[in-house]
């Protein structure tokens, strides 16, 4: 914790209050992370999950100004840039009221902040060495509990359109702050029983089976596309 | 002008100033105008439509607010006549926790069209919208007639 904390402080993170002519990064896991999967959300076969930390290792994250705007149809964004410093390490369920938790905020030009890049690397040291994604946790399913860890060690380039939610994001005025948003959709790899066997989110995702027995295990995303912009899309490739 | 003219005049000023109110109340206009209006169509790649998704518009002037906010038909269709406002107009339309963007830039010459944002291709499956800017009657329609002469113009 003391050293994410000091690679926060690496990024210049700012008081809750927002300022002018500046953007903000936040990255979410969503309620799938805070809340957890719960019933009626539990993972496509049956297990409810309680996380205790989520780490993610981001870096090369560049906000950008695109015209016309980025529709995340391939890997380059071309436009101005606003380049965060990385690498840094979140814990998604270290997060606010609305789910999320903040990253950096830098001075930034006017403007619309309509794309984002960034990518999930294996971290060079620390406590989830050589690992990109670290999930750890609890897992309940019928009368069985297990504890687990799942870390990934993909290195993960994401290309994103604008952020897509119920507000537009990434407006940057000399009266007003912006913020952008990386959104891990934990239900992409878990799968959500709610949905049904035949819904194409929980066909493709990995369930929890696999990991029944706890303790710890090593994934890959395959062609999993975990990360967003809030609802908005990413193209993805690896790195 | 003899008294029997000045008569029949003043008689006739009478019974027009005179007339009952209701005969001078049906009053229907007609106007007509051709306007450009917007229809979206959203659908997955299987062809599947988005059934009843939500729809965001946003307008040129200000880009960061909701212009105007609806639900898609059964068929994923949705139609709205913008403002005269020149710029691009950008619309969301999201469904079961994905969502899809487009972007309308119009101006003086014919509207440019920017689709979608790419599909999770995971999924085999994208969220399409496609754009038509089509020249659409205006609603501003009345018709107007006149008792005694029943004289209706269009």
């Amino acid at each position: 914790m003391h050293k994410i904390a000091s690679l926060a402080a690496a990024f210049c993170i700012m008081a809750p209050a927002l300022h002018a002519d500046s953007l903000t990064l936040f990255a979410s896991g969503e309620d799938l992370a805070t809340a957890g999967f719960t019933a009626p959300k539990l993972t496509r076969d049956g297990w409810e999950l309680e996380f205790s930390r989520i780490l993610v290792n981001f870096d090369q994250i560049t906000a950008w100004q695109s015209n016309p705007p980025f529709m995340a149809d391939g890997p380059e964004i071309s436009g101005d840039a606003l380049v965060f410093s990385g690498p840094v390490i979140v814990d998604l369920i270290d997060a606010d009221e609305d789910d999320r938790v903040e990253l950096a905020t830098m001075p930034a030009a006017p403007g619309h902040y309509n794309a984002l890049s960034w990518a999930l690397v294996p971290a060079a040291s620390g406590e989830i060495e050589g690992y990109s994604l670290v999930l750890e946790g609890v897992a309940r399913k019928e009368g069985q509990e297990v504890d687990f860890t799942l870390r990934s060690a993909d290195a993960v380039m994401h290309a994103c359109g604008e952020y897509l939610g119920d507000t537009r994001k990434g407006f940057v005025t000399e009266d007003s702050a912006g913020d952008l948003e990386m959104t891990f959709h934990l239900d992409h790899l878990f799968g959500r029983a709610d949905k049904g066997a035949e819904d194409e989110t929980n066909v493709a995702a990995l369930g929890f089976d696999r990991f029944a027995t706890g303790g710890v295990h090593d994934f890959s995303f395959g062609d999993l596309h975990v990360g967003h912009v809030g609802e908005g899309h990413c193209y993805v490739s690896s790195m | 002008m003899s008294v029997r003219c000045k008569s029949a005049l003043l008689l006739g000023l009478a019974l027009v100033v005179t007339a009952p109110p209701a005969a001078l109340s049906h009053a229907a206009i007609m106007e007509a105008e051709v306007t450009q209006a917007i229809r979206l169509h959203a659908f997955y790649e299987t062809g599947e439509p988005m059934s009843q998704a939500q729809v965001f518009i946003y307008a040129p002037d200000d880009p960061a607010q909701v212009w105007g906010q609806g639900i898609a038909d059964m068929q994923g269709r949705y139609e709205f006549i913008p403002d005269a406002i020149a710029g691009r107009w950008s619309v969301q339309v999201r469904q079961a926790g994905h969502g899809v963007m487009a972007h309308l830039d119009i101006g003086a010459d014919a509207p440019v069209m920017t689709i979608s944002s790419t599909p999770d291709t995971w999924a085999q499956r994208a969220l399409m919208v496609a754009l038509v800017a089509w020249g659409a009657l205006g609603t501003a329609l009345f018709a107007r007639s006149r008792k005694g002469k029943q004289d209706a113009s269009a």
